[in-house]
């Protein structure tokens, strides 16, 4: 009989029962609250949610599920040995909860207008078999597009059909590789869920794990993560004379020692890096440097092995690089598209709006602040055994320098957010575990329950907030199908707002898809759509003889949100008699004009 | 426990190998089709590499079968895009290579424990 038998059996019979009643207790707290969330889920209606976002529009039962999930969570947590059974099982309905929500209330069809540009160069790729477009920058960075396309050819279903389903899973995945890791650099059996459980609040709002690039590059940087940190950390260094030497023994006090591995594990780990990397660099522009940045900082304080890795690692970036830095020229102004790191940290320009726009950013924009704040803080209070959390910290902040050379067409600020995520999370969980408390009082599971849901529901804003512009209808979706159906290859296609599935059918490339220039935020001469006689003459010099023009439920959504185009309301309703537009397709949610220029 | 755990992963090479060929070949239903292809792009290329490592932990050692697995499947299907070479069918080699992996794995373990 083992200790462990031994020791049940000698367990009082009451103590038993207790045990089990508390695994019931605690079993029930997620049951409850994943049956709360599905019955919350089933009452939402998309014609209810308004420009506050889905939060706002939600039923009680929808939030208390939330809270009770995490609060399940934290209360395992508590324990005093809390079961990793019980708290995974907490985290996968959490992170069910957050990524399913808008795909079930939306009927499965993808989120973000962008998605469907994606959906476009997989189904092309699916159809063709080649690279069809090589002046699309996707076509040439194309490891995530082939991959889906081969997922999709081999179970003969439309990625379509499976798409809005990729945040759930790419997040699901996440998490199981960052629970990894993070038990590989802490050794408290409660830091790594907790950092796992807050980090799935944090990013909720970023909106980089929908089918794209950067959501599968993110994934692999992740597994890329765990194997440097697992097997290529370099042996503990003996401090020499030097002032360098010495500054490093000093950066490194308190460092866990590197796990023991053999030369062959190296060479393995060094192979597995490299295969890793250039998928990586093959699916998307901006990752291989955020990666490299993050290797160089830890290369830098001598803490892995083989030293040349960095060097193998940006030659491998800048051989794929080199034959299409013309496209990256062309899309974003080169590689290093600007030395002025608050510029490129300004994110996308937004024509911030009041109400629900206005409040949505200013959620995300004090979440991202205080994740960062509270990061910093933990840092500090480690002073002195800064060992303990350099290589997180390094991982943390590393991404900012690629703000010292790209915008990213204003999106890199989000990607040093979800990078610096998962890290910021480790420290923040470290911080909020080590923080001195009175013992007698709960305080620190209560601070730990208000700092978890606070990350949640401020990133849940950030997610949901703008659900009313960023996600769209089957009936949506059913139009934008027809017109790819109907309309002749070669036709010109209107939006008078980009906010529209397009782009994704396999021959998306045939068609003219224009959208009007109007949006006031692009600082040069914009067109009030509100001005008919402006619109006619602009798409008359487009050159067709015929147009098809698109309104639509999620055009409108997006105008009221932000604000522009301006006019958009006036256009719509003069369509069919200034334009001469006649209906081709009509339902709830859209209807296409087809229009005649002499 | 290493041993363990990396004879499991190739126990469930095997088992996600055989699956994914049969319900990708033979799925009655278009839905069936998408969970063989999406196990498929998931375990067997993985398992084939991670039977032979491990990674020390239990999320890990599931977290980078996956990764690895995913990493295989986009070298490969980039590579039929590049050379204009598509066959989506050929990636069911990526299954039977994951199962001579695996049963090479647990004979090699039969053997050391056979041994012992």
């Amino acid at each position: 009989m083992s200790t462990v038998d031994h020791a049940l059996a000698a367990a009082p019979a009451t103590r038993i029962g207790s045990l089990n009643g508390r695994i019931q207790a605690q079993l029930g707290l997620v049951l409850i609250g994943l049956g709360a969330w599905a019955y919350g889920v089933t009452q939402l209606r998309p014609a209810a949610v308004g420009d506050y976002g889905l939060l706002t529009s939600a039923n009680t039962f929808f939030v208390l599920g939330l809270v009770a999930l995490m609060a399940g969570f934290v209360v395992e947590l508590a324990r005093s040995s809390p079961r990793g059974s019980l708290l995974t099982l907490n985290l996968i309905a959490l992170i069910v909860a957050i990524h399913a929500t808008i795909p079930i209330v939306y009927g499965g069809t993808p989120e973000y207008a962008w998605v469907y540009k994606h959906v476009g160069i997989i189904s092309s790729f699916a159809h063709y078999g080649r690279i069809a477009d090589p002046s699309n920058i996707y076509d040439q960075w194309p490891a995530l597009f082939a991959a889906v396309a081969a997922i999709s050819s081999l179970a003969h279903m439309n990625a379509l059909s499976f798409a809005a389903w990729a945040p759930l899973a790419f997040e699901l995945a996440d998490a199981l590789l960052l629970l990894g890791i993070f038990r590989l650099l802490v050794g408290d059996r409660r830091a790594p869920y907790l950092a796992v459980g807050l980090y799935e609040g944090l990013i909720a709002w970023v909106g980089q794990d929908y089918l794209s690039p950067q959501a599968f590059a993110f994934l692999l940087w992740l597994a890329m993560a765990y194997v440097i940190l697992r097997w290529l950390r370099a042996p503990d260094a003996r401090s020499t004379g030097s002032r360098i030497a010495r500054l490093r023994a000093r950066l490194v006090t308190g460092m866990t020692p590197a796990p023991a591995t053999t030369r062959r594990q190296r060479l393995v780990a060094v192979v597995l890096v490299g295969a890793i990397y250039f998928v990586i660099v093959a699916a998307h522009q901006l990752t291989p440097y955020v990666i490299l940045a993050g290797v160089g900082a830890l290369m830098l304080l001598d803490l892995l092995r083989p030293r040349w890795l960095v060097l193998l690692l940006a030659a491998i970036a800048g051989a794929y690089l080199a034959p299409r830095y013309g496209l990256i020229s062309s899309n974003f102004g080169g590689l290093f598209s600007g030395g002025n790191p608050l510029q490129n940290a300004s994110g996308s320009h937004g024509t911030y709006n009041a109400g629900g726009e206005a409040l949505t950013a200013q959620v995300v924009h004090y979440l991202a602040a205080a994740m960062w704040l509270l990061t910093l803080g933990a840092v500090l209070l480690r002073r002195k055994t800064l060992g303990r959390v350099l290589i997180p910290a390094l991982l943390a902040f590393s991404p900012f320098l690629i703000l010292g050379a790209q915008s990213y067409g204003g999106e890199a600020i989000y990607r040093v957010y979800l990078f610096s995520a998962p890290w910021c999370a480790l420290l923040i969980a470290g911080l909020l575990l080590e923080l001195r408390m009175p013992r007698r009082l709960p305080i620190r599971w209560l601070l730990t329950a208000g700092v978890c849901l606070a990350a949640l529901f401020a990133g849940l804003q950030g997610l949901y907030g703008p659900v009313s512009v960023d996600a769209f209808t089957r009936s949506e979706l059913r139009a934008s199908q027809w017109l790819y159906a109907h309309a002749p290859r070669g036709s010109l296609l209107v939006l008078p707002d980009d906010n529209f599935p397009t782009l994704q059918a396999a021959d998306y490339s045939s068609y003219d898809l224009q959208v009007m220039p109007s949006d006031p935020q692009l600082g040069q001469t914009w067109l009030d759509e509100g001005n008919l006689a402006d619109v006619r003459s602009w798409m008359s010099d487009l050159g067709h003889q015929t147009a098809y023009l698109v309104v639509s439920r999620s055009m409108r959504a997006d105008a009221h949100y932000f604000g522009a185009p301006r006019g958009y309301d006036e256009l719509v309703s003069e369509i069919p008699s200034a334009l001469h537009g006649a209906v081709v397709y009509h339902d709830a949610d859209t209807t296409i004009y087809r229009l005649t220029f002499g | 426990m290493s041993r363990s755990r990396s004879e499991l992963t190739a126990y469930a090479g095997l088992l996600s190998s055989v699956l994914a060929i049969a319900l990708v070949l033979g799925a009655p239903t278009a839905w069936l089709g998408l969970i063989g292809a999406l196990l498929l792009a998931c375990v067997p290329a993985g398992a084939a590499v991670m039977c032979w490592i491990d990674a020390g932990e239990n999320a890990a050692q599931a977290g980078l079968t996956l990764a690895v697995s995913l990493t295989v499947l986009a070298l490969a299907s980039a590579i039929m895009i590049w050379l204009a070479a598509w066959e989506p069918r050929a990636l069911l080699g990526l299954a039977g290579a994951a199962m001579i992996s695996c049963v090479l794995r647990l004979r090699v373990a039969r053997t050391a424990g056979a041994a012992r």
